[in-house]
């Protein structure tokens, strides 16, 4: 039997077989064993069988040989003589097209074809195949289409000289693709169109052209699910518009066509329309677009004014502006021409303001100033004229309001187009693709500059303060004012700088002083454009309002101070900010202020430093701010300042500037200084003061506190100035001393966690549990008292975070004490210092934190709560639900969901605890987590839980706080469980929610008549389903 | 879309709606600042110390205090009923001043024995013959309903002189046996439970 007997027997059977049979074939042909006339003879029975199916099976064989064969298999001869074979086979033979043109793609990949051979090929298959559609199987079309693609792609010059040697060849050609549908073949089609439109002179058949891929328009092809191809409808949507847009020919054509549809009802069919309207204003050039231009803003207006989606508005700006962008290539008349009707018909929306057609005008004219400054200086000339008068004669603030907002927008409009003092706007030009050079144009605004200041500055001086949106309005407007490029002269911005500076610090406070926060704002932006004005002209005003000594209240200078804090987010002020805060703060030492005014200005240095964009690593061996901030800073606070002023607060927010300036410095310059820790830098005479002598405490304790943040900021390879086995003890036996503040105490026993978690190495951690589990503190033992436990959590969160083994031993202890009736309580509030957010222990502070602290933490301590509760005494319980809730309410969901069915009632139990407000707080947060992340977990105790976030919720015991999370949680519910399961419950929330809605306090009501709403929509929802 | 009544209508700014704004941050703030530098100290650290019962004058804030009540004022009611969205454009009755605050009125009980206080609530609609007015008052009416306790009495009205019709409108508003079978029209419940869909 031959191999095409073969093939043809097992083709339906077993494709892989045939194909196989196809492989050995061209094997034999490789090797010569079978010639390639015997082949080709073989076939001759098959090909003239009456039944199709043989004949199309048998042109398959010889495009599975031909692309199974090497190449350099088949001499020049022997192609051209296969090719001629299967052009014959197309022009007398419709069966297996697709093979044979699977085929012909074979044969040119084992050899290019000269540029007669691509086009009689092409003229072969125009003349026997068209139109394209006989074809019933897609995967026949789609071979043609590739052959015809390959054609295009590689015997460009070949398929061109067919267009231009026949006039009908392109009528042929465009008729051939007619009434294709399927997305695969038309994503070829389209490729294949594309290069027709955009590279030859297609002007005799422009129409028929733009049709045969405008009738495809709007395409509405959804792909079926799991579709194998992942041909998106967007991808078609893509090579549509291309086509649409290929070539400024189509213009009479596509405008007109695509604003018909504009007016069509479906959104996505005017997305698509406005897309396709910018690709082609885009591509056509300004000569095509001049024509249609007032056309074009005749049909998109109506699609701003009477505006039904955003996306949609903002599509159709874009084209407007791209339009003007355009016609700004052309000549100025031509530009003209378009921006006239829109100005006029803007201006006269402008006359209503404040409107919803208003707000769209502004809208058009902020998108089109921006697209040139052609543009810009066309509208500004035509529109701000108006606007002024309109301003002058209108006598509503609310109608002023709406102008001036009109006025902002065109600024910023200004900004983008002729750049801002910092940057250059779009008109600039790139010289030589380096050098930006401003635009030749000059700004339009230029002319208004001084009417328009004038108006806007007495306009916000003279408003009253009340008149909030309106002043933030103006305010805005003069900043953008200020922004714009080579605009307003340095005397100008002054005024304006003066202006703002007096709306800060002069002004009486209104509402929520918004117009202060946006003039401080203003403030630091004018600063980023022109520091040295705001430091001429804001800081004197800013630092005259400060005094050196505080004979009034906070209110005084906190508000300055916050404001001038501000300043210093700008790089460019900000070493002058620091400067004179420093400045102020000594003289204010010097006067001896209180302690309330060397806190606020503290805060304000800190605030300064802690911005994330500040770079304080910079010198490996010198940081500017150690010598001439933080060590006079120092000295004078501990020494110069009135011992009875020295609050923690001050040495706590000075620790925190150390730490926030220090830690950041390499470790060599760290190691200088470590010696210091203790010392505070203050010389001899007070080293080794603290802790190591503990036996008298005096006002220095204090400065312990700007240990701790030294301590926090070293690295860990910087080494400690004394021995922990020296160290440790000594600040132990510190932190149960009662005559140390609250504070001190706090800073001694973060020290001692630092030291453990950062300094201690491994092997030595069981050298420094030992005598606080054993003699002398004899924790282990059942010594529970107010300090020992605070000690013991100090090192046991130290150990958990750097998931040492030796923080089993701690937890056994301290689990047991959770059943000691006096400090059991207590013990159970400790769990939730464990895992909270620290300020501390963080990784910025170099601490070791282990990735997988707290799935360890939780492995082992929650199934110890979990058996603990169960076996403790009645009294004792509550202590465990608190602890175990103190640990749940700082882990993520994720930790504990495979626990959820065991937490559950203990979480359940917790909100029945009297007294521990903070504890069910927390409780709740949880519970509303498992509501949000998997409610089936909590669907069986649906009843407990809504009878007890009810209970919570009117339960005058609980604070405001605990009522409202309470509702939050209770609304969470209708929502989040099965609907079935809610329902019967329905009406008894409703009704005992009208008790949370008489709440006493506002929070409250807020939360229960959202909540409320959501168990009544539950109903509403079931009506809809019958 | 052609039935549109009123196709461009005024629109307020919505900072210039009315809220409740506190008599004065500076006074009320306890560092007498904006609270600016709050962010410094973190709330879970220093000086944050469980193991001390927490001091009541530690929560200064009115906001957690039960002993201020806060009674329920025209600016609450106004803040329940001025996100309800307009039936013909996707913008809230407040911004189309179609809910004034001065329009609010709370009526105290009229005897020391009563507790049954009144909210009066009079209407604007955007144009004389606005033929929603009706809808509109009763999505305020349904929604006060909802939200208020009982011992509240509801009184939803036009304003007069704003509307061709008020008095017919108001009318209708005020009759129980209307309310209550309007509510049970299901086409108008879908009108407004889309109208108080943004009201959470």
């Amino acid at each position: 039997m031959s191999d095409v007997q073969l093939y043809l027997f097992e083709f339906d059977r077993n494709p892989k077989e045939a194909a196989q049979i196809a492989g050995q074939a061209a094997k034999r042909l490789e090797t010569k064993e079978l010639k390639l006339i015997a082949l080709i003879e073989s076939l001759g029975e098959y090909l003239n069988s009456d039944d199709t199916g043989i004949r199309s099976k048998t042109m398959a064989f010889v495009a599975d040989v031909l692309s199974l064969t090497p190449p350099r298999v088949l001499s020049i001869q022997q192609r051209n003589l296969l090719c001629d074979f299967i052009l014959s086979r197309i022009s007398d033979d419709n069966a297996g097209i697709g093979s044979a043109t699977k085929a012909l793609h074979g044969l040119e990949d084992k050899g290019q074809w000269d540029q007669i051979r691509a086009s009689t090929i092409m003229q072969v298959i125009l003349d026997h195949t068209s139109p394209l559609s006989q074809y019933r199987q897609q995967s026949d079309r789609y071979q043609v289409l590739l052959l015809i693609d390959l054609l295009m792609a590689e015997y460009r010059d070949a398929v061109h000289d067919l267009h231009t040697s026949s006039s009908d060849f392109l009528p042929k050609f465009v008729a051939y693709f007619d009434g294709e549908k399927d997305p695969r073949n038309l994503m070829v089609v389209f490729s294949i169109l594309k290069v027709v439109m955009t590279e030859w002179d297609i002007s005799a058949n422009a129409q028929e052209l733009f049709d045969s891929a405008f009738n495809y328009f709007p395409i509405t092809f959804r792909p079926p699910p799991d579709d194998p191809y992942g041909i998106t409808a967007q991808d078609l949507k893509d090579r549509l518009r291309a086509c649409i847009a290929a070539t400024a020919s189509f213009a009479p054509y596509a405008f007109p066509a695509l604003l018909d549809k504009l007016d069509s009802t479906s959104l996505n069919t005017k997305r698509d329309v406005v897309h396709a309207l910018r690709s082609c204003v885009e591509n056509y050039g300004p000569r095509a677009v001049n024509l249609y231009s007032v056309t074009l803003w005749d049909a998109l207006k109506f699609e701003i004014l009477h505006a039904q989606e955003d996306d949609l508005i903002e599509g159709t700006l874009q084209v407007l502006s791209e339009i003007s962008h355009q016609l700004a290539k052309s000549t100025s008349d031509v530009l003209i021409t378009y921006l006239k009707p829109i100005a006029k018909e803007c201006n006269e929306h402008l006359e209503d303001t404040p409107t919803k057609q208003s707000q769209a005008a502004t809208q058009i004219l902020k998108s089109i100033a921006s697209s040139c400054p052609e543009a810009s200086n066309f509208l500004l000339s035509t529109v701000l004229p108006h606007i002024f008068v309109l301003y002058q004669t209108s006598d509503t603030t609310a109608k002023r309001r709406g102008l001036v907002d009109t006025l902002v927008q065109l600024f910023r409009a200004n900004v983008s187009v002729f750049g801002e003092w910092r940057s250059l706007g779009t008109s600039a030009r790139l010289v030589d693709g380096e050098i930006p050079q401003p635009s030749a144009v000059s700004n339009g605004l230029l002319k208004y500059s001084t009417q328009t200041l004038e108006t806007l500055t007495s306009g916000l001086a003279a408003m009253p303060v009340k008149e909030v949106s309106f002043r933030l309005t103006l305010l805005d407007a003069l900043l953008q004012l200020t922004r714009v490029r080579e605009l307003l002269v340095d005397d100008e911005i002054a005024r304006v700088i003066n202006l703002f500076n007096q709306i800060v610090l002069s002004e009486e406070s209104y509402g929520r002083d918004e117009v202060k926060a946006a003039a401080i704002n203003a403030l630091l932006e004018i600063a980023h454009q022109k520091p040295q004005l705001i430091i001429d002209h804001s800081f004197p005003a800013f630092l005259g309002k400060l005094p050196d000594k505080d004979s009034e209240g906070p209110e005084k200078y906190v508000p300055v101070l916050e404001a001038f804090a501000k300043l210093g987010c700008e790089d460019k002020v900000f070493p002058t900010v620091v400067l004179r805060l420093k400045n102020k703060l000594n003289a204010a030492i010097q006067q001896n202020s209180s302690g309330t005014y060397i806190c606020a200005i503290l805060s304000a240095l800190l605030f300064t430093f802690s911005r994330d964009s500040l770079k304080l690593d910079g010198h490996p061996k010198y940081c500017p701010y150690l010598e001439d901030l933080l060590i006079p800073l120092t000295k004078r606070i501990c020494t110069d300042f009135q011992s009875d002023n020295q609050v923690d607060t001050v040495f706590y927010l000075l620790g925190r500037l150390h730490n926030v300036i220090l830690r950041q410095q390499s470790s060599e310059l760290q190691k200088t200084l470590s010696a210091e820790t203790y010392r505070l830098f203050l010389g001899d005479s007070v080293t080794e003061g603290i802790p190591l002598r503990t036996d008298s405490v005096d006002s220095q304790s204090h400065r312990l506190i700007v240990t701790t943040y030294l301590l926090a900021a070293w690295r860990k390879d910087v080494p400690l100035p004394h021995d922990d086995s020296v160290v440790l003890p000594a600040l132990t036996k510190l932190s149960s001393n009662e005559e140390i503040s609250v504070g001190t105490k706090v800073a001694i026993l973060q020290q001692i966690s630092l030291i453990v978690n950062k300094f201690v190495p491994k092997s030595d951690l069981k050298r420094i549990l030992d005598p606080i589990l054993y003699e002398p503190l004899n924790i282990a033992s059942g010594n529970i008292n107010g300090s020992t436990i605070r000690i013991a959590f100090a090192l046991f969160k130290a150990l958990v975070l750097r998931s040492a083994n030796e923080f089993e031993a701690i937890f056994t202890s301290l689990c047991s004490a959770l059943s000691n009736p006096e400090h059991g309580r207590s013990v159970g509030h400790g769990f939730s210092t464990l895992l909270q957010p620290d300020e501390i222990l963080t990784k910025e502070n170099h601490c070791t934190i282990s990735p997988i602290h707290r799935q360890r933490m939780f492995t082992v301590v929650v199934p110890a709560f979990n058996e603990g509760f169960r076996n403790a005494d009645p009294a004792a319980k509550t202590n465990y639900l608190v602890a175990l809730s103190g640990i749940l309410r700082w882990l993520p969901y994720s930790f504990w969901e495979q626990d959820i069915q065991a937490l559950s009632p203990l979480l359940l139990q917790t909100l029945d605890i009297a007294g521990e407000e903070d504890v069910k707080a927390g409780t709740i947060d949880t519970l509303a987590t498992i509501l949000a992340e998997n409610p089936k977990a909590v669907e069986e105790h649906a009843g407990s839980l809504i009878s007890r976030l009810l209970n919570n919720s009117s339960s005058k015991s609980n604070p405001p706080k605990v009522r409202a999370k309470a509702l939050h949680c209770l609304s969470l519910i209708p929502t989040q469980v099965r609907r079935e399961l809610v329902v019967p419950f329905r009406k008894q929330v409703v009704k005992r929610l009208t008790e949370a809605l008489d709440d006493g306090k506002r929070v409250v009501r807020v939360e229960a008549v959202k909540c409320r709403s959501k168990w009544t929509n539950l109903d509403e929802a079931g009506d809809e389903d019958d | 879309m052609d039935d549109i009544q009123n196709s461009n209508p005024t629109v307020l700014p919505s900072s210039d709606l009315p809220s409740r704004r506190p008599a004065s941050p500076t006074t009320h703030h306890p560092s007498r600042g904006t609270g600016l530098f709050d962010s410094l100290v973190p709330a879970y650290g220093y000086p944050y110390d469980p193991f001390l019962p927490k001091s009541p004058s530690a929560s200064s804030d009115d906001e957690d205090d039960d002993e201020i009540p806060d009674p329920i004022d025209a600016q609450e009611i106004y803040d329940l009923i001025s996100t309800i969205t307009d039936p013909e454009h996707p913008l809230s009755l407040g911004s189309l001043s179609v809910v004034n605050l001065p329009d609010i009125t709370i009526i105290p009980p009229s005897s020391p024995a009563s507790r049954i206080s009144t909210v009066q609530v009079l209407l604007t609609p955007t144009v004389t013959h606005c033929g929603l007015a009706t809808v509109i008052g009763l999505g305020v009416r349904v929604r006060l309903e909802r939200a208020l306790p009982p011992r509240f009495r509801i009184d939803v009205r036009i304003k007069p002189g704003t509307h061709s019709t008020a008095e017919q409108v108001s009318r209708q508003l005020g009759d129980k046996e209307r309310v209550a079978a309007a509510v049970e029209n299901a086409t108008l419940m879908a009108m407004l439970k889309k109208m108080l869909e943004g009201c959470d």
